[in-house]
């Protein structure tokens, strides 16, 4: 990949490496500094849409996985949240599951449910495959509202709070150390992954399958394997949405919540870790920085009636013109940006 | 034998207006291969124009027609030249996501001028019942099934006769080769989405007829996906055949078992049919076994 | 491959810096004062553009006229309500709650199931007293949900009162319950099948599919079993078009609303399907004549609005709120206003009158269910008018 100018590499393992020069070592450090710093320096308010973006990272991770990485389109991202959700909240409420092992069970229930649900991914492809994906959604959302005597039916799921050897993790500044330590192993689970064989052969069939298969990846197991993988991650996601809020209802899983994490993952950028995440810090803290703005705008009282559907346009108009500016997303930005400085001031 | 009677009108027709409904979809992606998020809107706009026209305007059900497809048409162009057209030549699903913003976009204007408030939608098209075959058949449905019939004769018509038609095909084909053969990829695709917003006018019309004009009406774009697969995405006879099977399937399944089935069993006859006929009952076969 | 995880972070961590930069100046803690001449903060969060904002919209109006209204009279302590749109999307909801937590509410006015079922365990947990419009009977507990006010008549004493005024119209009769294929509609189901039993009335439930054109597959099923009432858990717009297809269908089925059928909406999107529905609406619509319905009234028409226009949800926004303001009156007289206080205040006040808009409301430290009964109100002549008076569900 691209380095900086005056590098040259000799191995392979020196190619591969996460970083390459001390300036990113450094980097990483005050990446650290700012991660643990972050909380103590925002209000109590954004501090919550951190920890909400910090579960979504988790979960647009996995769905760049399986759309950005391996092509495979899916809009059952909601269901899929719906799987990890309730299995990680009916095994602390129900089979009083110690807190990291009901976590772990929904990373694997929800990948064993996206991969059955993902079988149809081995003869359709592109549209096709996304309205099997489709109906994944609305089956799982069925048997959500209408399992009762597994989900609770009519009323929601409550969840306890959940205790990690003995520290009861409850408001947003303990989950705040939970998530964003998950949120940075997703990140570096789902980097490393990429530069495994595996990554690449995902990269292979999203590229050209048949080609892929020529070179000797095999699609069916690794179209399988990338269900298997991306659905882990939003399993993931989706038991922390559960543990977080403390509560579970269906209304949280629907088909909207598919096409948010799709649109994350596009305004982003496909196929890249980091378009994960600017993503899902994009679609959550810009809604609410358009509520500011409104709140600043409330001396215009002509304008009150209508704001919550000029929010609204605000937020649909943000994201066409930015994709008519820039269709490979946020982390395309972000490298131009990069690039730009690292000529700055000779171009 | 008199519930099953009227339980397969009932699901006919219904598939006919679903019918209409999808054929935005299947027009649009024929051309461009883009999955249109904003036709749900495209309904709720040709339903409120109609609605405005005829009674706050007090103006004949026909002039309300021809306005909604002025705007319905007008519509399209600028759409295609404001926002697709610098977008040819990027990656389908950046064009998807654009449709996504575009439905809030619309979805916006809509509420700014008209409120969220549902509105009956005026009876331009008869109500009534009439009796066939022992089943009791509103007349809007014999309407909307007369309306489809036509509508989608027009259309197929137009794909295999007219220069503008089969251009479009070419286009759906293979852009490159279009482009190749002096077909105008701009003009294709303006008229691709002009065309959308014409038949989400008859859409709209019938639809907003039945539930009322609302914000509601454009999430029957999701009800319309299994219509446009069931019967092959890029097909118009398909999307006729799909949706009466889809009609068909959750009127029998609302009337002989209920429970909210209903909604599920048309996703799940779509999953079915596509394990075996991966595009569809009628679309193009270009089956990959990889 | 480069040092991408690192620079995700770091941008991760830019953006959410630069945000909460721009957030700090509106940053206010200061939290609900005591005395008369405080102000005290309440939070909305409400839906007005969101899947039912068609009805949101209008409850929203009430709470926030009724806050004008009451803060122009200057009796009690002075009311300041911080609102939001949450789009009926949970996750929203869930940021705004902690919006308006650090923005020092002491008392929070939902709107429907999804906010109200998504908050109850956090609103629980810091005390603060929440009412909507949502009156699912699992809420009227206490001992489960202390801070929940179910203000209105239960949807299950809702189905309860249905029921027991068919059973007067025609014994034995079979009643067709239709619902919305949701949590929210499966709610009054049990409690309708046991006092169906109790009374000899057939009793089956139907749920209407989202999204359908008709519900004439329904419909079929409720004529073989005989269906002489169809009762409507449901939103107006999907009740309408059941009614349509009722009148189409020539069926000999009498239509029994429950509240979120039974507006004004429902009659103009239904139109002559309307004619003779039955209500079971615990808010009185604005086309009755009622003590209560004069104070909105004038205050729409002083401001520039007409209650005809804005109709029944707007009167229960009002009173909703009107409650609420009642308690926080109490509380402030005894001491601090603080969402424990406000909470034992609406406990022990006397039953709250609203003019005949509503039954009375009144909650007690072991019920949180505000009205037992409600007014029947009939479709005559395109309007609602009063059918019976006040029933109660037991």
């Amino acid at each position: 990949m691209a380095a900086a100018t005056g590098i040259h590499h000799t191995t392979y393992g020196a190619d591969l490496a996460l970083r390459h020069t001390r300036a990113e070592h450094a980097r990483l450090a005050l990446m650290l500094v700012a991660l643990v710093a972050l909380p103590f320096l925002v209000s109590p308010y954004w501090l919550t849409i951190v920890n909400q973006i910090g579960i979504a990272v988790i979960g647009a991770i996995g769905l760049n996985i399986l759309v950005g990485f391996t092509g495979q389109i899916s809009l059952g991202q909601g269901g899929f949240l719906a799987v990890g959700a309730y299995t990680s909240g009916l095994l602390a409420a129900r089979s009083g599951f110690p807190f990291p092992l009901d976590m772990a069970a929904a990373v694997l229930v929800t990948a064993v449910i996206g991969t059955l649900f993902g079988l149809p991914a081995l003869r359709l492809k592109g549209l096709y495959l996304a309205i099997a994906t489709l109906a994944s959604q609305q089956i799982i959302l069925w048997v959500v509202t209408h399992w009762d005597a597994v989900t609770g039916g009519t009323s929601a799921l409550v969840v306890p709070p959940a205790v990690l050897l003995g520290w009861q993790i409850n408001g947003d500044m303990s989950w705040y150390w939970v998530i964003a330590a998950l949120a940075t192993l997703a990140t570096l689970a789902a980097t490393n992954l990429m530069r495994t064989g595996m990554g690449r052969a995902f990269v292979a069939i999203r590229d050209h399958d048949v080609a892929a298969e020529v070179i000797g990846v095999d699609p069916f197991r690794y179209k399988m394997l990338a269900f298997f993988v991306a659905s882990a991650f939003v399993g993931l996601a989706g038991a922390l949405t559960a543990r977080y809020n403390l509560i579970v209802t269906w209304e949280r899983f629907t088909f909207d919540v598919s096409i948010l994490y799709l649109a994350m993952i596009i305004v982003g950028g496909l196929g890249s870790i980091s378009g994960a995440i600017y993503g899902a810090a994009f679609m959550i803290a810009v809604p609410a920085w358009i509520e500011d703005l409104s709140r600043n705008l409330s001396g215009l009282a002509f304008l009150q009636p209508d704001m919550p559907a000029i929010q609204q346009l605000i937020f649909g108009a943000t994201i066409v013109l930015f994709l008519v500016f820039e269709p490979r997303g946020l982390a395309r930005v972000w490298q131009r940006v990069q690039e730009y400085f690292r000529l700055w001031p000779f171009r | 034998m008199e519930t099953f009677i009227q339980l397969t009108i009932n699901g006919l027709s219904n598939g006919a207006i679903l019918a209409l409904a999808a054929l935005g979809f299947v027009l649009i992606y024929k051309a461009t291969g883009v999955i249109n998020f904003a036709q749900g809107e495209f309904l709720l706009i040709a339903g409120f124009v109609i609605w405005f026209m005829l009674v706050e305007v007090g103006s004949p059900w026909f002039v309300g027609v021809g306005v909604a497809i002025v705007v319905a048409i007008a519509l399209g162009l600028v759409i295609e030249r404001v926002i697709l057209r610098p977008m040819v030549g990027q990656p389908v699903i950046s064009v998807i996501m654009v449709t996504i913003g575009l439905s809030a976009v619309l979805g916006a204007i809509v509420q700014i001028i008209w409120g969220t408030r549902p509105r009956a939608f005026p009876e331009f098209i008869p109500a009534g019942s009439v009796e066939l075959f022992g089943a009791t058949v509103p007349e809007n449905r014999l309407w909307a099934i007369g309306i489809v019939a036509v509508a989608l004769a027009g259309f197929t018509t137009f794909y295999s006769r007219s220069r503008e038609g089969i251009a479009m095909r070419a286009v759906a084909d293979d852009q490159q080769a279009a482009l190749a053969q002096g077909i105008s990829l701009r003009r294709t695709f303006a008229l691709a989405w002009a065309l959308a917003g014409v038949s989400a006018v008859f859409g709209g019309a019938l639809v907003t007829n039945l539930v009322g004009v609302s914000g509601a009406i454009s999430s029957f774009g999701l009800l319309v996906f299994p219509v446009v697969i069931v019967g092959g995405l890029d097909s118009v006879g398909g999307a006729v055949a799909g949706g009466a099977i889809i009609g068909l399937l959750s009127s029998y399944t609302g009337g002989y078992v209920g429970g909210g089935l209903e909604t599920v069993i048309p996703y799940m006859a779509l999953l079915a049919i596509l394990l075996v006929r991966p595009y569809g009952l009628f679309g193009q076969t270009r089956i990959e076994r990889v | 491959m480069s040092s991408k995880w690192i620079r995700t972070t770091a941008a991760a961590a830019a953006i959410v810096l630069a945000g909460s930069i721009t957030a700090c100046g509106s940053d206010d803690t200061s939290s609900g004062g005591s005395g008369s001449d405080q102000t005290v903060k309440v939070g909305g969060i409400f839906d007005l553009s969101g899947a039912t904002a068609d009805v949101g919209t209008p409850y929203a109006d009430g709470i926030k006229g009724f806050v004008k209204d009451y803060d122009r009279q200057g009796d009690g302590p002075k009311i300041e309500l911080t609102s939001e749109d949450y789009k009926y999307d949970v996750a929203v909801a869930e940021r705004l709650y902690s919006r308006l937590k650090s923005d020092g509410v002491v008392a929070i006015q939902g709107w429907g199931t999804g906010d109200t079922e998504a908050l109850r365990v956090k609103i629980t947990a810091d005390r603060l007293p929440f009412m909507s419009a949502s009156y699912a009977e699992t809420l009227t507990k206490p001992s489960d949900t202390p801070f929940n006010f179910v203000v209105a008549t239960s949807y299950s004493d809702q189905m309860r009162i249905a029921l027991k005024w068919i059973d007067e119209q025609s014994s034995g009769a079979q009643v067709a319950s239709f619902h919305h294929d949701s949590p929210f509609g499966e709610s009054p189901q049990k409690a309708g099948a046991q006092t169906a039993k109790q009374l000899h009335l057939g009793f089956q439930s139907y749920a209407m599919p989202a999204e359908a054109t008709d519900y004439v597959p329904q419909l079929r099923r409720a004529q073989s079993q005989g269906a002489k009432f169809v009762v409507i858990q449901n939103v107006a717009t999907p009740a309408a078009q059941l009614a349509k297809n009722i009148a189409e269908q020539k069926l000999d089925m009498k239509v029994v609303c429950l509240n979120w059928c039974g507006d004004e909406l429902f009659v103009d999107l239904a139109g002559k399907a309307a004619a003779g529905t039955v209500g079971v609406m615990p808010w009185a619509p604005a086309s009755v004549k009622a003590d209560g319905l004069a104070q909105p009234r004038t205050y729409l028409s002083k401001s520039g609005g007409s209650l005809d226009k804005q109709g029944l949800h707007y009167v229960q926004g009002w009173y909703t709120m009107a409650l609420m303001a009642e308690g926080i009156k109490r509380a402030a007289g005894k001491g601090k206003v603080t969402g424990e206080s406000i909470k034992q205040a609406l406990e022990q006040m006397d039953a709250f009158d609203t003019g005949g808009v509503s039954a009375p409301v009144d909650f007690t430290a072991t019920s949180h269910a505000g009205m037992k009964g409600s007014k029947l109100y009939v479709v005559k002549d395109g309007k609602w008018s009063a059918l019976t008076k006040l029933e109660n569900a037991s």
